[in-house]
Formats: structure tokens, sequence, C-alpha cells
């Protein structure tokens, strides 16, 4: 070992389910130019398996209820849209925070064991992280953390605010993270450089009040960002020199070179100034901090780079019973004309790829390597070649993996052929940029491509066995509403299990449906004219990315916001994977491929998720017809809470398309200036209704909030204390008529919300 | 409000499978009974997960 130690982490907050590709990119590169003492860190998955435990959460709960805030928002006649998240939240740490600290341990457990492929186990599973996280958020709210995203109440695009963010005891939760789980570890190993890889907003934030915490504890070590976001803001920052406190350089674009000539700069003490795209703090003549950026380097060639080495990543931590392993096969887009895509800015200029033979080399090394056979390539498209060699080095090399990536449409590359020897070399699922079905729009786009070729090569896709998902848009400059119908019109009419005109079932599985933002470095920025577009600019904003725009023609963002409701609930209604809980697959990530990976067909694994619903609706359906409803017990550890406003009409206002303006994006990280204003008044307050004493229930079987009032609570109270529905019956004198008529519905609607179930023993079919 | 507190109020608790007489008294005809499953949105934050 070296005396020149590196620590690479990636910082909060980015998703669960697997690991990220830069860290194992850059190790690797460093070890092979002689520095062998790399150690990375994915602080952002241990960071959620810390907050989602049983003690953690605990903790939460006592932190938010100290501050009282039911009792506060109890004392108001109506409920104010500033307060409808605080007594949101307020009522959910109330009514299931102690459950989900009970049940939290075990959820982990579902989604990274066996269990996994049970939707009966992990669907609950799956809910009970997510509202866990809503008990986290709350005992540092305003900030939210959810399981794609890190919001606090402070702006990214403003350095003072991120200054301030990094030092808010108050509502920074990663403080107190880093300092008591990460930074003792630090110390130890006093590392000479640390790199922090940004490659989201919302990693932003943390990852600063983790340079900060380093900086001060570590005077010695230097500490640089890199990762595709600085790449956009980079030049910013380093305009803001408070944030040096922060950071001593920053790395643009891919980070192999300059971070290795970063560390023999520092290990030898040579001047950083030559190294190329490179950015650091400096003192000029007249004593104060400024940032300097050093001109750009070439890229790397590719094909020579190393191996993505992942030693060291917690295997065991990421929220998945198989980790799925990334790897970029090239980097840039050979196409690279589409008007709203700023890729060039993040990867860097130019295209580059590694040959098929090195790709299936080294994923068959890595296979062998970590004992995982599924991979994610990172890639925005594989061109038309590619498309035909890789299949063949991936099969002659024995490769024996599953994969999905990204993918642009590539009529003579994915032919029915070309698909099926795809799926051959373990392709399960594809996702291609189909953005829009309206032609005019897609040449404003500059997308080369029209939706029919895209159908064909989607039905290529399918027929062969490789799930399809399609990347949409809506609001994009001059869209209009009815175009925006138009394109789901076309998805609804491709969706799997709709049968087209030709008697055949449609290609479509997925849909990521995104609404489009204007960042600095897009076309339409830098051409709003063209697209119809008036920038909206704000000076306060030193670090800012996005920006806020008037339409000229076509849905405002407002509407845009509101077509995507509609769009989002036509897809949930057409598409299989999206109905009712299976959704959940898709916003995890890898795990729907998870399953195609074992071997499920996707219509397989529809099938697989409808026989959870099936035994329900059995179970429903015994209680309904009489049969079981005398059965029917309480749901064990179910809690109630007494609530001065209703939960379920502030949920509805919370999910209006202004109220979600007015909290930032996962994608802009930013506040909109006056939207909070205008989401009070365009929103309104909810009126309390003393005459109706509401009660929220929350059961964690059904991991479901339910609202009742405060005699359901009572029957719900009876229900428990006398062990079963008979009971109760028996209890009450056996009431008839229509008062047990009444009763009995209830009690359904009881059983409809999971607050009730038919125990095991009872289940047994005679 | 303190964690105990909160427990007290919050009324988790395994469930008694005994047959017990009805703790009070329901008057079965004036009880509004109302049951609402509240249903969550999907915001667009939690759906652009391909890209994140």
């Amino acid at each position: 070992m070296t005396d020149f130690p590196i620590t690479l982490i990636f910082p909060p907050q980015a998703h669960f389910t697997q690991p990220y590709m830069g860290l194992a990119c850059l190790k690797a590169w460093l070890q092979e130019h002689g520095f062998d003492d790399v150690e990375q860190v994915d602080a952002s998955v241990l960071s959620y398996d810390h907050f989602l435990s049983a003690d953690y959460l605990r903790w939460a709960v006592r932190r938010a209820e100290a501050r009282g805030d039911l009792e506060q928002v109890a004392k108001q006649d109506e409920l104010p849209f500033a307060d409808m998240d605080t007594f949101r939240a307020a009522a959910e740490v109330a009514v299931s925070g102690h459950v989900l600290a009970e049940k939290v341990e075990d959820a982990k457990a579902v989604l990274r064991g066996q269990d996994f492929f049970d939707p009966a186990k992990y669907v609950p599973a799956a809910r009970t992280l997510f509202h866990s996280l809503r008990i986290v958020s709350a005992a540092w709210a305003p900030s939210k953390l959810t399981p794609h995203n890190f919001t606090m109440g402070y702006s990214i695009d403003r350095s003072a605010e991120v200054l301030a963010a990094t030092r808010d005891e108050d509502q920074n939760p990663y403080l107190d993270y880093f300092r008591t789980e990460l930074l003792p570890a630090l110390i130890k190993r006093n590392p000479r450089v640390l790199g922090l890889s940004i490659i989201y907003g919302s990693q932003l934030i943390p990852a600063l009040t983790l340079g900060r915490l380093v900086k001060e504890a570590l005077p010695n070590c230097h500490v640089t960002a890199g990762g595709g976001f600085l790449a956009y803001i980079g030049e910013k920052l380093l305009k803001a020199s408070a944030l040096s406190e922060c950071l001593d350089s920053i790395v643009f674009h891919e980070g192999e070179k300059p971070l290795q000539e970063l560390c023999s700069a520092l290990r030898d003490g040579t001047d950083l100034k030559h190294i190329a795209s490179l950015g650091y703090f400096t003192q000029n003549e007249a004593g104060e901090t400024v940032g300097v950026k050093n001109i750009a380097g070439h890229p790397i060639s590719l094909n020579e780079a190393p191996m993505p080495d992942f030693d060291g990543m917690p295997f065991d931590a990421y929220f998945s019973p198989e980790v799925v392993l990334a790897y970029d096969v090239n980097r840039g887009c050979y196409y690279g004309e589409c008007s709203f895509c700023t890729l060039p800015t993040v990867i860097g200029p130019g295209y580059r790829t590694r040959s098929a033979d090195t790709i299936a080399s080294h994923v068959k090394t890595m296979r062998e390597k970590y004992g995982f056979s599924n991979f994610n390539f990172i890639t925005d498209c594989l061109p038309p070649g590619m498309i035909r060699e890789l299949p063949e080095e991936l099969i002659s090399q024995g490769s024996n993996i599953k994969w999905w990536c990204d993918a642009r449409v590539e009529p003579r590359a994915y032919t029915k052929e070309g698909a099926e020897r795809l799926f051959e070399a373990g392709c399960r699922k594809l996702l291609f940029g189909f953005e829009t079905a309206v032609p005019r729009l897609l040449k404003l786009m500059k997308k080369g491509q029209t939706p029919r070729r895209t159908l064909e090569v989607a039905n290529n896709c399918n027929d062969a066995g490789i799930s399809v998902t399609f990347y949409a848009m809506v609001g994009f400059p001059s869209e209009t509403r009815e175009e925006a119908r138009d394109t789901l019109a076309m998805l609804q009419e491709n969706a799997a299990g709709t049968i087209g005109p030709n008697g055949k079932s449609g290609p479509l599985r997925e849909v990521s449906l995104q609404t489009f933002h204007v960042d600095e470095v897009a076309e339409v920025f830098r051409d709003p004219t063209t697209y119809g577009v008036e920038l909206l600019p704000d000076p306060a904003a030193d670090l800012q990315l996005y920006h806020d725009f008037n339409a000229n023609a076509g849905m405002s963002q407002l509407e845009a916001s509101e077509m995507f409701d509609e769009i989002m609930a036509g897809l949930r209604e057409s598409l299989p994977l999206f109905h009712e809980d299976t959704f959940f697959y898709f916003t995890q990530k890898s795990h729907y491929f998870l399953h195609l990976a074992s071997g499920l067909s996707p219509d397989e694994f529809i099938e697989h998720c409808r026989s959870r619903g099936v035994a329900r609706h059995i179970e429903l359906a015994r209680s309904e017809s009489g049969e079981a409803l005398l059965d029917l017990e309480v749901v064990p550890l179910t809690g109630t809470c007494p609530i001065p406003f209703s939960y379920a009409e502030v949920t509805r206002r919370l999910a209006h398309p202004l109220a979600r303006a007015a909290r930032p994006d996962f994608l802009t990280g930013t506040f909109m200036p006056d939207l909070e204003l205008r989401a009070a008044k365009g929103i309104g307050p909810v009126p309390s209704n003393p005459e109706k004493q509401l009660v929220l229930a929350y059961s964690p079987n059904s991991t479901e909030f339910v609202e009742l009032s405060q005699d359901g609570e009572a029957v719900l109270d009876a229900l428990r204390d006398s062990g079963s529905y008979g009971n109760l019956l028996q209890a009450l004198g056996q009431p008839e008529g229509p008062e047990r008529e009444r009763l009995d519905l209830f009690v359904l609607g009881l059983h409809k919300a999971g607050l009730l179930f038919v125990p095991q023993h009872q289940l047994t079919v005679s | 409000m303190n964690a105990d507190s909160a427990d007290a109020k919050n009324k988790s608790k395994d469930d008694s499978k005994k047959s017990k007489p009805a703790p009070k008294k329901l008057d079965l005809k004036n009880l509004d009974l109302s049951v609402e499953k509240v249903e969550e949105r999907i915001s667009p934050s939690e759906t652009n997960v391909f890209d994140k």
C-alpha cells in the first residue's frame, strides 16, 4: 500500500436499488495508473439503510412529535396551503410512525431476499419503505427524502442558500449522519484526496455538507468533486468563492484523467494549473479566494479504459435481491442532434465506444468476479453496428448475462432477426426515446425518427421477448393539449394487452413520462425565439441551470403539469404494468427487469402480479358474500389518530399541479418565484369540520391510510376488543334490519380499505 | 408530545382473539360510518425513474 490514500464517495441522494458506476471507473483507472490505495463508498445507499432502520425511525418519530405540529394546526379554523405539508406529515407520524419502525427491517429484508419475487410480500414492503421515508422527512421538515429525491427548504440554484443548507442543523439530516457514521472512519483513514461524484442536483447539498465537514476535520485532505451535475454548474460554483469552504477543486466532464493528474500533482507538490479539465479555488494577489478553470482536456480512449472496479461497494446494502451492475459500453451519442438533449455538456464532446469484444470480455469477467449476472449498460444509444456485433460477442464469449439499456430507434438494426439475436444475448429490456406521436414536434426536436418506424422497432423487440419502454415528453415548447392527447392515444393504442387492428397485442410495457424543462445548455435556451419561448431571468440565482419560461404558443408550464396527470392517468389504465400496485415495480429502477432476468416473460410477470390481486379478490368476495364476513378481525398493529382536518382532502390538494410546482422537483431542485403564493391562492385552505370528528387509520398489512369518522373508530375499537365481527354482533345483541345492513357495509368498507382481514385459519377452503 | 404519550395515543396493539363484550354502547342508528381509503397520487418526481 502506498502512502497516498484516496477515498471516493458517492454522496446522497440517488436511487437505492443498484450501485452507480462513476466511482468504479475512477477507482479502476487510478489503480491502473499507480494509485493502489483507492477506497470507494456509496454513502447514498448507506444513508438510506441507516435512515430506514427501526432505531432511526423511532428517533424520527420522537423528533417530529416534539415539535407538536398536530396540536398547533389543530388550533386553526382552517388549514392554509402553507401548513398542509406540515399537517400531513404530523398526522402520518402519529398514526404510522411506530408501526413503520416495527416493520421497516422486515421490509428491507423482503426487498433484499427471495421474498422480493412474491408480489404479496414485495408490494407492502415497498410501500413500507416509501412511508418510512415520510417519517424521516417529517423529522427534518421541510426537507423531503423520497426514494427518488432529496430537497430542502433551500434552493440549489443560489450559492448562499446552498451554503446555509450545509450548516442547517435543524433541517439537514446528513450533517448528523456524516458526523456519526462516516466521518470517524474518514478521520481514521486520513485520505490525501476525497473525490465526490455529483451527478444529480439532489446530491449537491449533501455533497457540499460532507466536503465542509471533511475540510474542517482533515485540513490536509484535498476535497474535489466531479460528475454530470457539476459539468453543468461547475463554472458557476467556481465563481461562488464562499463554496471554497466545502471544496478545493472541481473536475469537469469525465474524471479519469484529471483526477489522476490531480492526485499526482498533490503527491508530487506540482502546480494545479497544468491539469486540463480541472477548476480550483486559489488566492489571488490581493489575498482573495477566486476560482480558476483550466483548459479542457481530451477525452480518454474508452476502449483502453480498464474494467470498472466495484471492490468495496456495499453490495448487501442495496434494496434488491441481486445487484445489477452498471457498465459503460460507450460515452456520448453518435447521433447528437436532439434539440432538448444536453448530453455533450455532461459527458464531454465526441462519441467513444468500447469494442464489442472488450464489452463481452469485461462483463464476463465481472460476472465471474462478483457473482452477479445482471447488467445495466450505461449508454444513451447503441449504434447499428454495435447492435449487430455485441450479441455475437456476448454469445461467442459465453458471457451468460441478462441486461437492459437505453436505445435509439434504429429500424435497420432492430429487425425481427436482430431483436431475436439480442434476446438470445441476454437483452431483456430496451428503453427508446419515443417522445411524442406528433410529427411536427418530432421535427422540432430533431429526433430524426417517425412514430411508425418507432412502433415497428418496438414490435420487433416485443415479439422477440424484449420488454419495451418509451420515454415520452409533455410540454415541449408549442405543444398543444390536443397534441399531447394524440400522444397519449397512440401510447394507449400500443399498450401491451391492447389488441390492435392487426389482431396483435401492443408492444409497449412502460412509459417514462417527463415534463419539459429549459436548461442552460439546451438549444431551446440558446435560441428561444425559434421555439416560441420567452425566458424569465433570475439574476439572484448564481448557480442557475434551469430557467423559468413563458411559452408563446401551446401549453403553459402549469398546463403541461396538468396534462402530465391526464396522461399518467390514461397510462395507468392502459399499461398492465402500471395497474394499481404493480406500478411499484416500474418506479424501482431494475426491479421489474430482475423478474425478466429470472426467466419470466413480460406477460408472465403481469400474470404473476395478478395472482396477488386474485387472492385479495377471493378474500373480499368471501366477505362480501357473507361467507367470511363474521370472521373478520382488525389487522394487528393498526393505528388510529384523531385529526383536526381531512387528511384525504389535504392529500388531494397537495397533489394539485400548483402545489407540486411550489416544491422543487427532482430535476431542477429549485423554487419557482411566487409559486408558493400562487398555490396558496389557487388551492385555497381546507376548513375544519368540528361536527364530523375525523380519525386517520393506518394498517401495516395494506400499508394504506384510511380516513374514518370518530364513530367509525369506535366501531373499529369495538371490533378489536371483541376479537371478530361475529363476536361484536353477539355482544351487540345481534342487531337486524337497516342497522345491521349499515354495520355490514361499514365492516366491508374497512375490509376493502385493508384494516380488517380474514385470519389464515379461516381461509382454508373446504 | 413525548414518545410515551404518542404510544398511548396511537392505538397500535396486538389484538386479543378472545370474545369480549363491546366496550361501550354503540348507537347503531346514528353512527357516521364513512370510510375513505386515501388515494396517493403519483408525482412526476417519482416516475422519471430511469434517468436517476
